[in-house]
Protein backbone atom coordinates (compact mmCIF):
# COMPACT_ATOMS: atom_id res chain seq x y z
CA UNK A 1 0.00 0.00 0.00
CA UNK A 2 1.72 3.56 -0.86
CA UNK A 3 2.76 5.51 1.77
CA UNK A 4 2.01 9.31 1.91
CA UNK A 5 3.99 12.06 3.77
CA UNK A 6 1.97 14.33 5.61
CA UNK A 7 2.29 17.92 5.98
CA UNK A 8 0.92 20.57 8.54
CA UNK A 9 0.07 24.21 8.67
CA UNK A 10 0.26 25.30 12.01
CA UNK A 11 -0.26 28.58 11.45
CA UNK A 12 -2.82 30.58 8.53
CA UNK A 13 -0.20 31.78 6.22
CA UNK A 14 2.45 29.65 8.06
CA UNK A 15 5.09 26.94 6.32
CA UNK A 16 3.89 23.68 5.91
CA UNK A 17 5.96 21.36 8.34
CA UNK A 18 6.39 17.44 7.57
CA UNK A 19 4.12 16.18 10.74
CA UNK A 20 5.04 12.39 9.88
CA UNK A 21 3.52 9.58 7.11
CA UNK A 22 0.18 7.75 6.72
CA UNK A 23 -0.18 4.41 4.71
CA UNK A 24 -3.30 4.71 2.19
CA UNK A 25 -4.70 3.39 -0.99
CA UNK A 26 -5.14 6.82 -2.29
CA UNK A 27 -4.70 10.47 -1.85
CA UNK A 28 -8.16 11.16 -0.75
CA UNK A 29 -8.08 8.38 2.46
CA UNK A 30 -4.67 9.56 2.71
CA UNK A 31 -6.60 13.30 4.13
CA UNK A 32 -8.54 11.03 5.88
CA UNK A 33 -5.92 9.48 7.94
CA UNK A 34 -4.13 12.40 8.14
CA UNK A 35 -6.60 14.59 9.57
CA UNK A 36 -7.46 11.46 12.28
CA UNK A 37 -3.64 11.39 12.79
CA UNK A 38 -2.22 15.00 13.25
CA UNK A 39 -5.63 17.35 13.42
CA UNK A 40 -7.13 15.31 16.41
CA UNK A 41 -7.28 18.72 18.72
CA UNK A 42 -7.02 21.33 16.04
CA UNK A 43 -3.81 21.19 15.00
CA UNK A 44 -3.43 21.96 11.74
CA UNK A 45 -5.02 24.60 9.19
CA UNK A 46 -4.41 22.82 6.33
CA UNK A 47 -2.77 19.26 5.64
CA UNK A 48 -0.84 18.41 2.61
CA UNK A 49 -0.41 14.87 1.35
CA UNK A 50 2.30 13.36 -1.13
CA UNK A 51 3.38 10.01 -1.87
CA UNK A 52 6.32 8.99 -0.47
CA UNK A 53 8.03 8.10 -4.12
CA UNK A 54 7.61 11.93 -5.29
CA UNK A 55 9.91 13.26 -2.92
CA UNK A 56 13.97 12.78 -3.68
CA UNK A 57 15.99 13.92 -0.93
CA UNK A 58 20.06 14.77 -1.24
CA UNK A 59 22.22 14.57 1.58
CA UNK A 60 25.41 15.15 0.19
CA UNK A 61 26.92 17.79 2.71
CA UNK A 62 29.94 18.67 0.00
CA UNK A 63 26.81 20.16 -1.72
CA UNK A 64 24.58 21.67 0.70
CA UNK A 65 27.24 23.07 3.24
CA UNK A 66 30.21 23.52 0.85
CA UNK A 67 33.77 23.11 2.22
CA UNK A 68 35.37 26.32 2.40
CA UNK A 69 34.93 29.62 3.96
CA UNK A 70 31.50 31.71 3.01
CA UNK A 71 31.29 33.79 6.38
CA UNK A 72 31.49 36.67 3.91
CA UNK A 73 27.56 35.63 3.03
CA UNK A 74 26.55 35.96 6.97
CA UNK A 75 25.41 39.05 8.58
CA UNK A 76 27.93 38.16 11.53
CA UNK A 77 30.50 38.30 9.32
CA UNK A 78 30.11 42.07 9.36
CA UNK A 79 29.79 42.47 12.92
CA UNK A 80 33.00 44.84 12.74
CA UNK A 81 31.17 47.54 11.36
CA UNK A 82 30.01 48.49 14.74
CA UNK A 83 33.40 49.55 15.86
CA UNK A 84 34.21 51.00 12.67
CA UNK A 85 30.91 53.10 13.22
CA UNK A 86 31.51 54.04 16.55
CA UNK A 87 35.50 54.86 15.71
CA UNK A 88 34.21 57.26 12.48
CA UNK A 89 31.63 58.75 14.77
CA UNK A 90 34.20 60.18 17.47
CA UNK A 91 36.07 61.51 14.94
CA UNK A 92 33.59 63.03 12.97
CA UNK A 93 32.40 64.60 16.23
CA UNK A 94 36.01 65.56 17.26
CA UNK A 95 36.40 67.38 14.12
CA UNK A 96 33.25 69.43 14.20
CA UNK A 97 34.09 70.28 17.81
CA UNK A 98 37.43 71.45 16.24
CA UNK A 99 36.12 73.25 13.67
CA UNK A 100 33.54 75.32 16.00
CA UNK A 101 36.39 76.34 18.68
CA UNK A 102 38.68 77.52 15.80
CA UNK B 1 -28.77 38.98 -18.97
CA UNK B 2 -30.48 35.75 -18.25
CA UNK B 3 -31.40 34.96 -14.94
CA UNK B 4 -28.29 32.16 -14.96
CA UNK B 5 -25.86 35.02 -15.58
CA UNK B 6 -27.49 37.31 -13.13
CA UNK B 7 -27.64 34.78 -10.43
CA UNK B 8 -23.86 33.73 -11.25
CA UNK B 9 -22.74 37.45 -10.44
CA UNK B 10 -24.41 37.76 -7.64
CA UNK B 11 -22.30 34.57 -6.37
CA UNK B 12 -19.30 36.26 -7.67
CA UNK B 13 -19.77 39.40 -5.87
CA UNK B 14 -20.69 37.87 -2.53
CA UNK B 15 -17.83 35.32 -2.56
CA UNK B 16 -15.30 38.59 -3.47
CA UNK B 17 -17.23 40.83 -0.37
CA UNK B 18 -16.35 37.62 1.82
CA UNK B 19 -12.91 37.46 0.55
CA UNK B 20 -12.57 40.55 1.13
CA UNK B 21 -13.67 40.49 4.74
CA UNK B 22 -11.55 37.84 5.24
CA UNK B 23 -8.03 40.13 3.92
CA UNK B 24 -9.57 42.89 5.79
CA UNK B 25 -9.61 40.99 9.25
CA UNK B 26 -5.92 39.88 8.66
CA UNK B 27 -6.62 36.79 6.92
CA UNK B 28 -4.09 34.78 4.47
CA UNK B 29 -5.22 33.46 1.04
CA UNK B 30 -3.39 30.32 -0.43
CA UNK B 31 -2.53 29.73 -4.16
CA UNK B 32 -5.35 26.90 -4.23
CA UNK B 33 -8.12 29.12 -2.61
CA UNK B 34 -10.79 31.09 -4.89
CA UNK B 35 -9.68 34.71 -5.44
CA UNK B 36 -11.32 37.41 -7.20
CA UNK B 37 -10.15 38.56 -10.64
CA UNK B 38 -8.87 41.87 -9.50
CA UNK B 39 -6.93 40.18 -6.20
CA UNK B 40 -5.26 37.79 -9.04
CA UNK B 41 -4.68 40.55 -11.43
CA UNK B 42 -2.82 42.92 -8.41
CA UNK B 43 -0.73 40.27 -7.34
CA UNK B 44 0.90 39.23 -10.82
CA UNK B 45 1.47 42.92 -11.67
CA UNK B 46 2.68 43.58 -8.01
CA UNK B 47 4.89 40.24 -7.83
CA UNK B 48 5.89 40.17 -11.31
CA UNK B 49 7.26 43.68 -11.04
CA UNK B 50 9.19 42.88 -7.76
CA UNK B 51 11.02 39.53 -9.87
CA UNK B 52 11.44 42.06 -12.61
CA UNK B 53 13.67 44.37 -9.99
CA UNK B 54 15.67 41.60 -8.43
CA UNK B 55 17.04 40.28 -11.98
CA UNK B 56 17.50 43.51 -12.99
CA UNK B 57 18.87 45.03 -10.08
CA UNK B 58 22.19 42.33 -10.60
CA UNK B 59 22.96 44.18 -13.06
CA UNK B 60 24.47 47.74 -12.22
CA UNK B 61 26.43 45.93 -9.31
CA UNK B 62 27.64 42.88 -12.00
CA UNK B 63 29.41 45.57 -13.78
CA UNK B 64 32.06 45.93 -10.36
CA UNK B 65 32.41 42.45 -9.96
CA UNK B 66 35.93 42.55 -12.24
CA UNK B 67 36.69 46.23 -10.74
CA UNK B 68 36.33 45.02 -6.82
CA UNK B 69 38.82 46.80 -5.07
CA UNK B 70 39.90 43.27 -3.34
CA UNK B 71 39.28 39.60 -3.12
CA UNK B 72 36.87 39.87 -0.17
CA UNK B 73 35.28 42.57 -1.82
CA UNK B 74 34.79 40.83 -4.84
CA UNK B 75 33.45 37.34 -3.08
CA UNK B 76 30.80 39.90 -0.93
CA UNK B 77 29.67 41.24 -4.04
CA UNK B 78 29.33 38.08 -6.15
CA UNK B 79 27.43 36.13 -3.12
CA UNK B 80 24.98 39.42 -3.14
CA UNK B 81 24.46 39.21 -6.62
CA UNK B 82 23.81 35.68 -6.84
CA UNK B 83 21.14 36.44 -3.94
CA UNK B 84 19.58 38.95 -6.02
CA UNK B 85 19.16 36.28 -8.85
CA UNK B 86 18.14 33.55 -6.48
CA UNK B 87 15.38 36.21 -5.40
CA UNK B 88 14.45 36.54 -9.10
CA UNK B 89 13.97 32.99 -8.78
CA UNK B 90 11.79 32.50 -5.97
CA UNK B 91 9.66 35.54 -6.69
CA UNK B 92 9.01 34.23 -10.65
CA UNK B 93 7.71 30.88 -9.44
CA UNK B 94 5.17 32.46 -7.24
CA UNK B 95 4.09 34.56 -9.78
CA UNK B 96 3.94 32.16 -12.19
CA UNK B 97 1.47 30.12 -9.75
CA UNK B 98 -0.99 32.76 -10.35
CA UNK B 99 -1.03 32.22 -13.66
CA UNK B 100 1.50 34.30 -15.64
CA UNK B 101 3.70 31.77 -17.91
CA UNK B 102 7.74 32.64 -17.19
CA UNK B 103 8.41 33.47 -20.93
CA UNK B 104 5.33 35.59 -21.18
CA UNK B 105 6.75 37.23 -17.87
CA UNK B 106 10.71 38.14 -19.72
CA UNK B 107 8.79 38.04 -23.25
CA UNK B 108 7.15 41.28 -21.28
CA UNK B 109 10.44 42.54 -19.58
CA UNK B 110 12.51 42.64 -22.33
CA UNK B 111 9.87 44.24 -24.92
CA UNK B 112 9.36 46.87 -22.26
CA UNK B 113 5.83 46.11 -21.48
CA UNK B 114 6.35 45.48 -18.15
CA UNK B 115 8.01 47.32 -15.43
CA UNK B 116 10.97 47.26 -13.01
CA UNK B 117 11.85 49.39 -9.86
CA UNK B 118 13.14 53.18 -10.86
CA UNK B 119 16.17 52.94 -8.67
CA UNK B 120 17.60 50.07 -11.20
CA UNK B 121 17.05 52.43 -14.57
CA UNK B 122 20.14 54.39 -13.08
CA UNK B 123 24.10 53.79 -14.38
CA UNK B 124 26.73 53.33 -11.58
CA UNK B 125 29.99 55.41 -11.70
CA UNK B 126 32.19 54.84 -9.00
CA UNK B 127 32.62 51.99 -6.64
CA UNK B 128 30.95 54.78 -4.43
CA UNK B 129 27.97 53.83 -6.19
CA UNK B 130 28.47 50.13 -5.01
CA UNK B 131 28.33 51.09 -1.47
CA UNK B 132 25.55 53.25 -1.09
CA UNK B 133 22.98 51.01 -3.34
CA UNK B 134 24.10 48.29 -1.47
CA UNK B 135 23.63 50.19 2.09
CA UNK B 136 20.89 52.55 1.27
CA UNK B 137 19.07 51.66 -1.71
CA UNK B 138 18.81 47.78 0.17
CA UNK B 139 18.45 49.47 3.19
CA UNK B 140 14.90 51.49 1.53
CA UNK B 141 14.27 47.97 -0.10
CA UNK B 142 14.01 46.13 3.61
CA UNK B 143 11.61 48.16 4.62
CA UNK B 144 9.12 47.45 1.93
CA UNK B 145 10.06 44.29 1.78
CA UNK B 146 9.61 43.70 5.40
CA UNK B 147 6.08 44.57 5.06
CA UNK B 148 5.71 42.33 2.60
CA UNK B 149 6.14 39.49 5.47
CA UNK B 150 2.29 40.37 6.11
CA UNK B 151 1.02 40.16 3.08
CA UNK B 152 -1.97 39.08 2.30
CA UNK B 153 -0.93 36.33 0.07
CA UNK B 154 0.94 33.48 2.12
CA UNK B 155 3.32 31.81 -0.66
CA UNK B 156 4.56 34.82 -1.14
CA UNK B 157 4.86 36.39 2.39
CA UNK B 158 6.56 32.98 3.44
CA UNK B 159 9.03 33.51 0.53
CA UNK B 160 10.19 36.89 1.44
CA UNK B 161 11.18 35.26 5.11
CA UNK B 162 14.01 34.45 3.16
CA UNK B 163 14.39 37.18 0.85
CA UNK B 164 14.10 39.73 4.21
CA UNK B 165 17.08 37.89 5.75
CA UNK B 166 19.50 37.51 2.88
CA UNK B 167 18.83 41.46 2.35
CA UNK B 168 20.19 42.15 5.74
CA UNK B 169 23.21 40.66 4.61
CA UNK B 170 23.65 42.86 1.67
CA UNK B 171 22.88 45.99 3.94
CA UNK B 172 25.98 44.96 6.22
CA UNK B 173 28.12 44.23 3.02
CA UNK B 174 27.26 47.63 1.60
CA UNK B 175 27.16 49.64 5.13
CA UNK B 176 31.12 48.08 5.60
CA UNK B 177 32.02 49.74 2.27
CA UNK B 178 30.26 52.96 3.26
CA UNK B 179 32.15 53.01 6.28
CA UNK B 180 35.65 51.99 4.95
CA UNK B 181 35.31 54.91 2.47
CA UNK B 182 33.95 57.54 4.79
CA UNK B 183 37.05 56.38 6.91
CA UNK B 184 39.13 56.63 4.23
CA UNK B 185 41.43 59.20 2.29
CA UNK B 186 39.98 62.39 1.27
CA UNK B 187 39.42 61.00 -2.25
CA UNK B 188 37.07 57.73 -1.02
CA UNK B 189 35.48 60.41 1.51
CA UNK B 190 34.88 62.49 -1.68
CA UNK B 191 33.87 59.19 -4.00
CA UNK B 192 31.36 58.36 -1.66
CA UNK B 193 29.71 61.88 -1.05
CA UNK B 194 29.58 62.20 -4.73
CA UNK B 195 27.88 58.50 -4.83
CA UNK B 196 25.19 59.90 -2.24
CA UNK B 197 24.47 63.35 -4.16
CA UNK B 198 23.93 61.26 -7.10
CA UNK B 199 21.56 58.30 -5.23
CA UNK B 200 19.88 60.53 -3.30
CA UNK B 201 17.10 61.68 -6.09
CA UNK B 202 16.06 58.04 -6.82
CA UNK B 203 16.16 57.01 -2.93
CA UNK B 204 13.51 59.73 -2.43
CA UNK B 205 11.46 58.13 -4.88
CA UNK B 206 12.06 54.76 -4.35
CA UNK B 207 9.02 54.33 -2.19
CA UNK B 208 6.92 55.95 -4.58
CA UNK B 209 4.35 59.13 -4.52
CA UNK B 210 2.63 59.96 -1.49
CA UNK B 211 -0.50 58.15 -2.91
CA UNK B 212 -3.04 58.87 -0.51
CA UNK B 213 -3.75 55.00 1.36
CA UNK B 214 -7.43 54.77 0.76
CA UNK B 215 -6.68 55.59 -3.14
CA UNK B 216 -3.61 52.58 -3.23
CA UNK B 217 -5.59 49.50 -4.27
CA UNK B 218 -2.36 47.20 -2.98
CA UNK B 219 -3.00 48.56 0.66
CA UNK B 220 -7.03 47.84 0.24
CA UNK B 221 -5.95 43.95 -0.42
CA UNK B 222 -3.22 44.19 2.62
CA UNK B 223 -0.91 43.36 -0.77
CA UNK B 224 1.82 45.55 0.87
CA UNK B 225 1.47 47.02 4.65
CA UNK B 226 2.16 50.26 4.76
CA UNK B 227 1.74 53.47 2.75
CA UNK B 228 4.17 54.54 0.32
CA UNK B 229 5.36 58.13 2.04
CA UNK B 230 5.55 56.33 5.85
CA UNK B 231 7.78 53.97 4.11
CA UNK B 232 10.13 57.57 3.04
CA UNK B 233 9.49 58.36 6.42
CA UNK B 234 11.00 55.37 7.92
CA UNK B 235 13.98 55.52 5.87
CA UNK B 236 14.63 58.84 6.38
CA UNK B 237 14.15 58.38 9.83
CA UNK B 238 16.57 55.46 9.90
CA UNK B 239 19.64 56.49 7.71
CA UNK B 240 19.66 60.08 7.92
CA UNK B 241 21.01 60.20 11.38
CA UNK B 242 23.13 57.39 10.50
CA UNK B 243 24.79 59.02 7.21
CA UNK B 244 25.47 62.78 9.37
CA UNK B 245 26.93 61.00 12.01
CA UNK B 246 30.00 59.44 10.03
CA UNK B 247 30.28 62.50 7.80
CA UNK B 248 28.26 62.33 4.95
CA UNK B 249 26.22 65.28 4.06
CA UNK B 250 22.34 64.72 2.71
CA UNK B 251 22.43 66.68 -0.28
CA UNK B 252 19.32 67.92 -0.09
CA UNK B 253 18.76 71.77 1.92
CA UNK B 254 15.08 71.19 3.02
CA UNK B 255 15.67 67.79 4.44
CA UNK B 256 15.15 68.25 8.49
CA UNK B 257 12.32 66.32 10.95
CA UNK B 258 9.73 68.71 12.06
CA UNK B 259 10.75 68.66 16.15
CA UNK B 260 6.59 69.25 16.45
CA UNK B 261 5.20 66.66 13.72
CA UNK B 262 8.27 64.30 14.20
CA UNK B 263 7.59 64.18 10.30
CA UNK B 264 10.54 64.12 7.88
CA UNK B 265 10.54 67.25 5.64
CA UNK B 266 12.44 67.36 1.85
CA UNK B 267 12.10 68.88 -1.34
CA UNK B 268 9.10 67.51 -3.02
CA UNK B 269 10.97 64.61 -5.64
CA UNK B 270 9.64 65.01 -9.43
CA UNK B 271 7.07 62.75 -9.53
CA UNK B 272 6.69 63.18 -13.10
CA UNK B 273 10.20 62.16 -13.55
CA UNK B 274 9.64 59.41 -11.77
CA UNK B 275 7.13 57.66 -14.10
CA UNK B 276 9.15 58.50 -17.29
CA UNK B 277 11.87 56.40 -15.82
CA UNK B 278 9.52 53.34 -14.23
CA UNK B 279 7.98 53.82 -18.25
CA UNK B 280 11.89 53.30 -19.25
CA UNK B 281 13.10 56.62 -19.68
CA UNK B 282 15.79 56.48 -17.37
CA UNK B 283 19.42 57.53 -17.80
CA UNK B 284 20.43 53.73 -18.31
CA UNK B 285 17.49 51.82 -18.81
CA UNK B 286 17.60 51.19 -23.35
CA UNK B 287 21.39 50.07 -22.15
CA UNK B 288 19.97 47.60 -19.31
CA UNK B 289 16.52 45.91 -21.10
CA UNK B 290 19.38 45.90 -24.27
CA UNK B 291 21.71 43.74 -21.91
CA UNK B 292 18.91 41.57 -20.15
CA UNK B 293 17.13 41.23 -24.21
CA UNK B 294 21.29 40.45 -25.02
CA UNK B 295 20.77 37.71 -22.21
CA UNK B 296 17.99 36.16 -22.76
CA UNK B 297 18.51 35.25 -26.57
CA UNK B 298 21.64 34.16 -25.62
CA UNK B 299 20.67 32.01 -23.63
CA UNK B 300 18.26 30.60 -25.69
CA UNK B 301 19.81 27.09 -26.74
CA UNK B 302 20.21 26.16 -23.21
CA UNK B 303 16.36 26.91 -22.24
CA UNK B 304 15.94 24.59 -25.48
CA UNK B 305 18.42 22.00 -24.45
CA UNK B 306 16.99 21.57 -20.90
CA UNK B 307 13.29 21.83 -22.13
CA UNK B 308 13.73 19.50 -24.45
CA UNK B 309 11.68 22.08 -26.86
CA UNK B 310 12.21 25.68 -28.37
CA UNK B 311 11.94 28.12 -25.55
Amino acid sequence: MPIFEVFSQQDPGGPFIHAGSVEAPDAALALQYARNSFSRREDAFRLWVVPRTAIHEEVDLDLLRPPGDHRYRLGRYYRANVEKRRRLKARVADAAGAEADA
Amino acid sequence: MTAAVARAEGEIAERTAAFRAHIEAGGQVEASDWMPDEYRRRLIRFIEMHANSEIMGALPERDWIARAPSLKRKLGLSAKIQDEVGHAQLIYRVAEDLGKPRDQMFADLIGGKSKYHNVFHYPTKSWGDVGAISWLVDGAAILSQSGLLRCSYAPYARIMKRICWEEAVHLKHGEDICLTLAGGTPLQRAMLQEAIDRWWEPLMMFHGPPTPPEKDGDLAWRIKAKPNEELRQEFLDRYVPQMREIGLSVPDPACRKDAESGRWQYTEPDWTKLAQIGNGGGPASSQRLAFRRLSYEEGAWLREAVLGEAA
